[in-house]
Protein backbone atom coordinates (compact mmCIF):
# COMPACT_ATOMS: atom_id res chain seq x y z
CA UNK A 1 0.00 0.00 0.00
CA UNK A 2 1.50 3.56 -0.81
CA UNK A 3 1.95 5.73 1.84
CA UNK A 4 -1.23 8.40 2.22
CA UNK A 5 -0.88 11.29 0.20
CA UNK A 6 -1.90 14.54 1.71
CA UNK A 7 -2.77 17.14 -0.78
CA UNK A 8 -0.81 20.09 0.65
CA UNK A 9 -1.12 23.56 -0.64
CA UNK A 10 2.70 22.82 -1.21
CA UNK A 11 2.26 19.31 -3.33
CA UNK A 12 -0.52 20.98 -5.05
CA UNK A 13 1.55 23.69 -6.20
CA UNK A 14 4.11 21.28 -7.55
CA UNK A 15 1.43 19.34 -9.24
CA UNK A 16 0.48 22.41 -10.92
CA UNK A 17 3.95 23.67 -12.19
CA UNK A 18 4.90 20.10 -13.48
CA UNK A 19 1.73 19.58 -15.00
CA UNK A 20 1.95 22.77 -16.97
CA UNK A 21 6.01 22.29 -17.68
CA UNK A 22 5.94 18.27 -18.89
CA UNK A 23 2.96 19.16 -21.14
CA UNK A 24 4.86 22.43 -22.43
CA UNK A 25 8.30 20.39 -22.72
CA UNK A 26 6.03 17.45 -24.75
CA UNK A 27 5.03 19.92 -27.36
CA UNK A 28 7.98 21.04 -28.19
CA UNK A 29 7.24 24.69 -26.80
CA UNK A 30 9.75 24.88 -23.67
CA UNK A 31 12.96 23.41 -23.12
CA UNK A 32 13.59 22.18 -19.48
CA UNK A 33 17.51 22.99 -19.51
CA UNK A 34 16.65 26.50 -20.15
CA UNK A 35 14.64 26.57 -17.45
CA UNK A 36 17.38 25.27 -15.33
CA UNK A 37 19.94 27.80 -16.83
CA UNK A 38 17.58 30.72 -16.19
CA UNK A 39 17.26 29.40 -12.29
CA UNK A 40 20.88 28.57 -12.04
CA UNK A 41 21.22 32.25 -13.38
CA UNK A 42 19.19 34.24 -10.96
CA UNK A 43 20.08 31.75 -8.16
CA UNK A 44 23.67 32.06 -8.09
CA UNK A 45 25.01 34.49 -10.39
CA UNK A 46 22.33 37.54 -10.37
CA UNK A 47 21.84 39.57 -7.00
CA UNK A 48 22.79 42.20 -4.74
CA UNK A 49 26.60 42.00 -4.69
CA UNK A 50 26.28 43.45 -8.41
CA UNK A 51 24.22 46.57 -7.24
CA UNK A 52 27.27 46.93 -4.28
CA UNK A 53 29.52 47.13 -7.08
CA UNK A 54 28.01 50.15 -8.47
CA UNK A 55 27.65 51.63 -5.06
CA UNK A 56 30.95 50.90 -4.22
CA UNK A 57 32.29 52.15 -7.56
CA UNK A 58 30.31 55.36 -7.35
CA UNK A 59 31.46 56.07 -3.82
CA UNK A 60 35.06 55.67 -5.45
CA UNK A 61 34.56 57.26 -8.00
CA UNK A 62 33.26 60.77 -8.88
CA UNK A 63 33.16 60.88 -12.31
CA UNK A 64 31.34 57.06 -12.51
CA UNK A 65 29.04 58.51 -9.82
CA UNK A 66 27.85 61.57 -12.37
CA UNK A 67 27.69 59.35 -15.26
CA UNK A 68 25.22 57.04 -13.27
CA UNK A 69 23.17 60.04 -12.21
CA UNK A 70 22.76 60.72 -15.54
CA UNK A 71 21.95 57.88 -17.14
CA UNK A 72 22.03 54.86 -14.50
CA UNK A 73 21.36 52.26 -17.47
CA UNK A 74 24.56 53.10 -19.53
CA UNK A 75 26.73 53.17 -16.14
CA UNK A 76 25.51 49.93 -14.84
CA UNK A 77 25.99 48.54 -18.34
CA UNK A 78 30.07 49.71 -18.03
CA UNK A 79 30.13 47.44 -14.93
CA UNK A 80 28.75 44.19 -16.96
CA UNK A 81 24.91 44.14 -15.54
CA UNK A 82 22.24 44.76 -17.93
CA UNK A 83 18.95 43.46 -19.28
CA UNK A 84 16.36 41.54 -17.98
CA UNK A 85 13.68 43.83 -15.60
CA UNK A 86 16.94 46.71 -15.85
CA UNK A 87 16.55 47.73 -19.12
CA UNK A 88 15.69 51.21 -17.97
CA UNK A 89 17.68 52.16 -14.92
CA UNK A 90 17.82 55.25 -12.78
CA UNK A 91 19.46 55.34 -9.11
CA UNK A 92 18.48 57.94 -6.51
CA UNK A 93 21.28 59.39 -4.93
CA UNK A 94 20.46 59.57 -0.99
CA UNK A 95 21.97 62.88 0.85
CA UNK A 96 21.48 64.31 4.82
CA UNK A 97 18.37 66.26 2.95
CA UNK A 98 16.43 63.06 0.87
CA UNK A 99 15.91 59.82 1.64
CA UNK A 100 15.47 57.43 -0.86
CA UNK A 101 12.82 54.42 -0.72
CA UNK A 102 11.37 52.07 -3.72
CA UNK A 103 8.10 50.43 -4.14
CA UNK A 104 5.94 49.30 -6.43
CA UNK A 105 2.08 49.16 -5.42
CA UNK A 106 0.46 47.33 -8.29
CA UNK A 107 2.84 44.21 -8.37
CA UNK A 108 6.30 43.81 -7.50
CA UNK A 109 8.41 45.61 -10.21
CA UNK A 110 11.90 45.50 -8.80
CA UNK A 111 16.16 45.74 -10.51
CA UNK A 112 16.88 42.35 -11.52
CA UNK A 113 20.45 42.89 -12.87
CA UNK A 114 21.62 44.75 -9.75
CA UNK A 115 19.30 43.43 -6.62
CA UNK A 116 18.33 39.82 -8.41
CA UNK A 117 14.83 38.59 -7.48
CA UNK A 118 12.77 40.51 -5.19
CA UNK A 119 12.96 38.88 -1.17
CA UNK A 120 9.09 38.53 -0.16
CA UNK A 121 8.61 41.52 1.87
CA UNK A 122 9.26 43.63 -0.63
CA UNK A 123 6.53 41.73 -2.91
CA UNK A 124 4.02 41.66 0.09
CA UNK A 125 0.52 43.23 0.67
CA UNK A 126 1.79 44.89 3.76
CA UNK A 127 4.55 46.52 1.89
CA UNK A 128 3.10 47.44 -0.89
CA UNK A 129 0.01 48.72 0.53
CA UNK A 130 1.63 51.02 3.75
CA UNK A 131 5.35 52.29 2.44
CA UNK A 132 3.31 54.92 0.00
CA UNK A 133 1.54 56.19 2.41
CA UNK A 134 3.53 55.53 5.46
CA UNK A 135 7.10 55.23 4.64
CA UNK A 136 8.13 56.61 7.63
CA UNK A 137 6.66 53.91 10.06
CA UNK A 138 7.55 50.93 7.37
CA UNK A 139 10.99 52.73 7.84
CA UNK A 140 10.70 52.23 11.48
CA UNK A 141 10.21 48.47 11.63
CA UNK A 142 13.13 47.93 9.44
CA UNK A 143 14.69 50.10 12.07
CA UNK A 144 15.18 53.00 10.26
CA UNK A 145 14.16 56.64 11.74
CA UNK A 146 14.11 59.65 10.53
CA UNK A 147 14.86 63.77 11.38
CA UNK A 148 11.68 65.69 10.56
CA UNK A 149 14.02 67.27 8.15
CA UNK A 150 14.85 64.91 5.99
CA UNK A 151 12.53 64.77 2.38
CA UNK A 152 11.55 60.77 2.14
CA UNK A 153 10.92 60.27 -1.56
CA UNK A 154 8.45 56.87 -2.20
CA UNK A 155 9.05 55.87 -5.80
CA UNK A 156 6.02 53.89 -6.64
CA UNK A 157 7.90 51.79 -9.89
CA UNK A 158 4.15 52.25 -12.22
CA UNK A 159 6.21 52.09 -15.59
CA UNK A 160 9.10 50.43 -16.81
CA UNK A 161 12.14 52.46 -15.37
CA UNK A 162 13.64 50.52 -12.38
CA UNK A 163 15.10 51.94 -9.20
CA UNK A 164 18.50 51.59 -7.56
CA UNK A 165 19.08 53.74 -4.38
CA UNK A 166 22.49 54.78 -4.14
CA UNK A 167 22.91 55.19 0.09
CA UNK A 168 24.86 57.61 1.60
CA UNK A 169 28.89 56.14 2.18
CA UNK A 170 29.40 55.82 5.92
CA UNK A 171 31.72 57.94 7.37
CA UNK A 172 34.93 56.62 8.14
CA UNK A 173 35.03 54.80 5.02
CA UNK A 174 38.22 57.10 3.44
CA UNK A 175 40.20 54.36 3.22
CA UNK A 176 38.75 51.27 1.83
CA UNK A 177 38.97 49.93 -1.44
CA UNK A 178 36.19 49.48 -3.71
CA UNK A 179 35.73 46.21 -2.69
CA UNK A 180 35.78 46.62 0.67
CA UNK A 181 33.46 49.35 0.07
CA UNK A 182 31.20 46.68 -1.98
CA UNK A 183 31.11 44.74 0.97
CA UNK A 184 29.82 47.16 3.25
CA UNK A 185 26.65 47.72 1.06
CA UNK A 186 22.92 45.67 1.24
CA UNK A 187 20.34 44.78 -0.33
CA UNK A 188 17.72 46.70 1.54
CA UNK A 189 19.63 49.89 1.41
CA UNK A 190 19.11 49.63 -2.29
CA UNK A 191 15.99 49.44 -1.85
CA UNK A 192 16.21 52.20 0.70
CA UNK A 193 14.31 50.61 3.99
CA UNK A 194 17.35 51.30 5.40
CA UNK A 195 20.84 52.96 6.06
CA UNK A 196 24.26 51.93 5.93
CA UNK A 197 25.70 51.77 9.94
CA UNK A 198 29.31 53.41 10.20
CA UNK A 199 31.34 50.64 10.15
CA UNK B 1 -8.94 47.79 -13.20
CA UNK B 2 -9.88 48.47 -9.65
CA UNK B 3 -8.68 45.48 -8.34
CA UNK B 4 -7.17 44.15 -5.62
CA UNK B 5 -3.98 44.42 -6.73
CA UNK B 6 -4.03 48.30 -6.38
CA UNK B 7 -2.51 47.81 -3.06
CA UNK B 8 -0.89 51.56 -2.31
CA UNK B 9 -2.28 53.35 1.24
CA UNK B 10 -4.94 50.15 2.01
CA UNK B 11 -4.97 49.55 5.76
CA UNK B 12 -5.39 46.62 7.83
CA UNK B 13 -2.70 44.14 6.23
CA UNK B 14 -0.43 44.07 9.17
CA UNK B 15 3.36 44.45 9.68
CA UNK B 16 5.92 44.16 7.27
CA UNK B 17 7.14 40.06 7.50
CA UNK B 18 10.55 39.74 7.37
CA UNK B 19 12.20 36.54 6.98
CA UNK B 20 16.49 36.27 7.66
CA UNK B 21 18.73 35.05 5.51
CA UNK B 22 15.88 34.29 2.88
CA UNK B 23 16.46 32.01 0.08
CA UNK B 24 15.75 33.12 -2.96
CA UNK B 25 13.87 30.25 -3.75
CA UNK B 26 11.74 28.10 -1.13
CA UNK B 27 10.60 25.02 -3.08
CA UNK B 28 11.47 23.36 -6.09
CA UNK B 29 8.25 24.56 -8.03
CA UNK B 30 9.10 28.15 -7.56
CA UNK B 31 12.75 27.51 -9.27
CA UNK B 32 10.45 26.25 -12.31
CA UNK B 33 7.65 28.21 -11.85
CA UNK B 34 10.67 31.42 -12.14
CA UNK B 35 12.00 29.53 -14.94
CA UNK B 36 8.43 29.41 -17.26
CA UNK B 37 8.95 33.27 -17.44
CA UNK B 38 11.32 33.59 -20.15
CA UNK B 39 10.91 30.70 -21.64
CA UNK B 40 7.24 31.00 -22.52
CA UNK B 41 7.71 34.79 -22.63
CA UNK B 42 9.56 33.79 -25.78
CA UNK B 43 7.08 31.60 -27.81
CA UNK B 44 3.85 32.67 -26.73
CA UNK B 45 4.17 36.02 -27.91
CA UNK B 46 2.26 37.40 -24.26
CA UNK B 47 3.36 40.85 -23.35
CA UNK B 48 4.65 41.34 -19.47
CA UNK B 49 1.48 43.95 -19.35
CA UNK B 50 -0.38 41.14 -20.39
CA UNK B 51 0.84 39.00 -17.85
CA UNK B 52 -0.04 41.05 -15.04
CA UNK B 53 -3.09 41.94 -16.01
CA UNK B 54 -4.02 38.29 -15.71
CA UNK B 55 -2.80 38.47 -11.88
CA UNK B 56 -4.76 41.40 -11.34
CA UNK B 57 -7.47 39.16 -12.62
CA UNK B 58 -6.85 36.82 -9.59
CA UNK B 59 -10.33 36.23 -7.39
CA UNK B 60 -9.52 39.35 -4.57
CA UNK B 61 -9.07 36.77 -1.43
CA UNK B 62 -7.12 34.04 -3.33
CA UNK B 63 -4.74 37.09 -4.31
CA UNK B 64 -4.48 37.98 -0.91
CA UNK B 65 -3.91 34.53 0.11
CA UNK B 66 -1.63 33.21 -2.47
CA UNK B 67 2.39 33.74 -3.38
CA UNK B 68 3.83 35.28 -5.92
CA UNK B 69 5.11 32.38 -7.72
CA UNK B 70 0.94 31.13 -7.48
CA UNK B 71 0.16 34.37 -9.44
CA UNK B 72 2.55 33.52 -11.91
CA UNK B 73 1.02 30.14 -12.62
CA UNK B 74 -2.37 31.96 -12.65
CA UNK B 75 -0.95 34.08 -15.35
CA UNK B 76 0.31 31.09 -17.30
CA UNK B 77 -2.83 29.36 -17.48
CA UNK B 78 -4.84 32.25 -18.44
CA UNK B 79 -2.58 33.63 -21.62
CA UNK B 80 -1.25 29.75 -22.53
CA UNK B 81 -4.72 28.72 -22.76
CA UNK B 82 -6.16 31.87 -24.46
CA UNK B 83 -3.77 31.23 -26.46
CA UNK B 84 -4.49 27.53 -27.43
CA UNK B 85 -1.30 26.21 -26.46
CA UNK B 86 -2.57 24.14 -23.35
CA UNK B 87 -6.28 23.31 -22.57
CA UNK B 88 -7.47 23.47 -19.00
CA UNK B 89 -8.81 19.87 -19.66
CA UNK B 90 -5.24 18.66 -20.68
CA UNK B 91 -3.65 20.73 -17.86
CA UNK B 92 -6.02 19.04 -15.15
CA UNK B 93 -6.18 15.60 -16.61
CA UNK B 94 -2.14 15.74 -16.56
CA UNK B 95 -2.82 17.22 -12.66
CA UNK B 96 -4.75 14.28 -11.54
CA UNK B 97 -2.14 12.05 -13.28
CA UNK B 98 0.32 13.55 -11.15
CA UNK B 99 -1.21 13.40 -7.79
CA UNK B 100 -1.86 9.81 -8.68
CA UNK B 101 1.92 8.95 -9.04
CA UNK B 102 1.37 8.01 -12.75
CA UNK B 103 3.37 10.69 -14.18
CA UNK C 1 10.64 30.09 -30.99
CA UNK C 2 12.15 27.93 -28.41
CA UNK C 3 14.45 29.34 -25.62
CA UNK C 4 17.68 26.89 -25.57
CA UNK C 5 20.11 27.05 -22.76
CA UNK C 6 22.23 28.04 -24.88
CA UNK C 7 20.90 31.19 -25.48
CA UNK C 8 19.55 32.13 -21.65
CA UNK C 9 22.62 34.58 -21.34
CA UNK C 10 21.47 36.48 -24.21
CA UNK C 11 18.28 37.21 -23.15
CA UNK C 12 18.64 37.90 -19.79
CA UNK C 13 21.73 40.18 -21.15
CA UNK C 14 19.50 41.94 -23.19
CA UNK C 15 15.80 42.26 -21.76
CA UNK C 16 13.17 43.20 -23.35
CA UNK C 17 12.86 47.23 -23.36
CA UNK C 18 9.75 48.95 -23.30
CA UNK C 19 10.94 52.23 -24.97
CA UNK C 20 9.49 52.83 -28.35
CA UNK C 21 11.76 54.44 -30.77
CA UNK C 22 8.93 56.68 -32.50
CA UNK C 23 8.63 60.51 -32.54
CA UNK C 24 5.90 61.16 -30.16
CA UNK C 25 5.30 64.62 -29.53
CA UNK C 26 5.29 64.85 -25.33
CA UNK C 27 2.15 66.72 -23.72
CA UNK C 28 3.70 68.15 -20.91
CA UNK C 29 7.45 69.41 -19.95
CA UNK C 30 9.36 69.77 -16.59
CA UNK C 31 7.71 71.97 -14.29
CA UNK C 32 4.18 71.67 -15.66
CA UNK C 33 1.83 71.36 -12.80
CA UNK C 34 -0.78 68.60 -13.84
CA UNK C 35 -4.31 66.64 -12.37
CA UNK C 36 -4.36 62.77 -13.14
CA UNK C 37 -7.10 61.70 -14.47
CA UNK C 38 -10.77 60.51 -12.89
CA UNK C 39 -9.68 56.86 -14.63
CA UNK C 40 -11.45 54.35 -13.91
CA UNK C 41 -10.85 51.47 -16.24
CA UNK C 42 -11.98 47.98 -16.14
CA UNK C 43 -8.78 46.33 -18.12
CA UNK C 44 -5.47 47.09 -17.50
CA UNK C 45 -4.01 50.82 -16.29
CA UNK C 46 -0.49 51.28 -14.53
CA UNK C 47 -2.23 54.51 -12.47
CA UNK C 48 -2.59 53.86 -9.02
CA UNK C 49 -6.24 54.47 -7.52
CA UNK C 50 -4.28 56.60 -4.47
CA UNK C 51 -3.23 58.88 -7.55
CA UNK C 52 -6.74 59.17 -9.06
CA UNK C 53 -7.52 63.34 -9.28
CA UNK C 54 -4.52 64.48 -7.05
CA UNK C 55 -2.08 67.32 -8.60
CA UNK C 56 1.53 67.12 -9.36
CA UNK C 57 4.71 68.56 -10.94
CA UNK C 58 5.96 67.12 -13.66
CA UNK C 59 9.67 66.27 -12.58
CA UNK C 60 11.52 64.60 -15.25
CA UNK C 61 10.52 62.98 -18.79
CA UNK C 62 11.72 59.89 -19.54
CA UNK C 63 10.73 59.58 -23.11
CA UNK C 64 8.93 57.36 -25.24
CA UNK C 65 7.14 53.78 -23.67
CA UNK C 66 4.79 51.21 -24.61
CA UNK C 67 1.20 52.39 -23.05
CA UNK C 68 0.53 49.67 -20.41
CA UNK C 69 -3.32 50.55 -20.82
CA UNK C 70 -3.60 49.27 -24.63
CA UNK C 71 -0.46 46.98 -24.58
CA UNK C 72 -2.00 44.31 -22.18
CA UNK C 73 -4.72 43.55 -24.98
CA UNK C 74 -3.88 43.51 -27.87
CA UNK C 75 -4.44 47.21 -28.64
CA UNK C 76 -1.16 48.35 -30.07
CA UNK C 77 1.66 50.05 -28.04
CA UNK C 78 0.51 54.00 -28.39
CA UNK C 79 3.52 54.99 -27.65
CA UNK C 80 3.63 57.97 -25.59
CA UNK C 81 5.87 59.73 -22.89
CA UNK C 82 6.32 58.43 -19.48
CA UNK C 83 7.40 61.14 -16.93
CA UNK C 84 8.40 61.10 -13.32
CA UNK C 85 5.67 63.09 -11.24
CA UNK C 86 6.36 64.60 -7.71
CA UNK C 87 3.48 64.35 -5.61
CA UNK C 88 3.36 66.35 -2.05
CA UNK C 89 2.48 63.09 0.97
CA UNK C 90 -0.10 65.70 2.06
CA UNK C 91 -1.67 66.25 -1.20
CA UNK C 92 -2.01 62.57 -1.36
CA UNK C 93 -2.91 61.49 2.28
CA UNK C 94 -3.92 64.97 4.05
CA UNK C 95 -2.25 66.50 6.85
CA UNK C 96 -1.10 63.62 8.89
CA UNK C 97 1.49 62.99 5.99
CA UNK C 98 4.71 64.40 7.20
CA UNK C 99 5.34 67.87 5.27
CA UNK C 100 8.61 67.68 3.70
CA UNK C 101 7.97 64.18 2.26
CA UNK C 102 6.89 63.11 -0.92
CA UNK C 103 5.61 60.57 -4.00
CA UNK C 104 7.60 60.32 -7.29
CA UNK C 105 5.42 58.07 -9.86
CA UNK C 106 6.03 57.39 -13.35
CA UNK C 107 2.91 58.59 -15.25
CA UNK C 108 1.71 58.14 -18.51
CA UNK C 109 0.78 61.31 -20.76
CA UNK C 110 -2.97 59.55 -20.91
CA UNK C 111 -2.94 59.70 -17.22
CA UNK C 112 -2.58 63.42 -16.95
CA UNK C 113 -4.57 67.07 -18.05
CA UNK C 114 -3.19 70.45 -17.13
CA UNK C 115 -3.45 71.99 -14.24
Amino acid sequence: MTSAHRSTPESEAAIRVKALESLLTEKGLIDPKALDALVDTYEHKVGPRNGAKVVARAWADPAYKQRLLSDATAAIKELGFSGLQGEDMVVLENTPDVHNVVVCTLCSCYPWPTLGLPPVWYKSAPYRARVVSDPRGVLKEFGTELPDTVEVRTWDTTAELRYLVLPERPPGTEGLNEDQLAALVTRDSMIGVTRLPTP
Amino acid sequence: MNGIHDLGGMHGLGPVLREDNEPVFHADWERRAFGLFASTFVFAGYSVDEFRHAIEKIPPAHYLDSTYYEHWMFAFEETLIKRGFVTRDELDARMAQLRAGEH
Amino acid sequence: MLLTADIVPVVVATGASARVAAEVAPQFKVGDSVRLRNHNPVTHTRLPGYLRGKMGVIEQDWGVFAFPDTHAHGLGEKPQHCYSVRFSAREVWGPTAAAPDTLRVDVFDDYMEAA
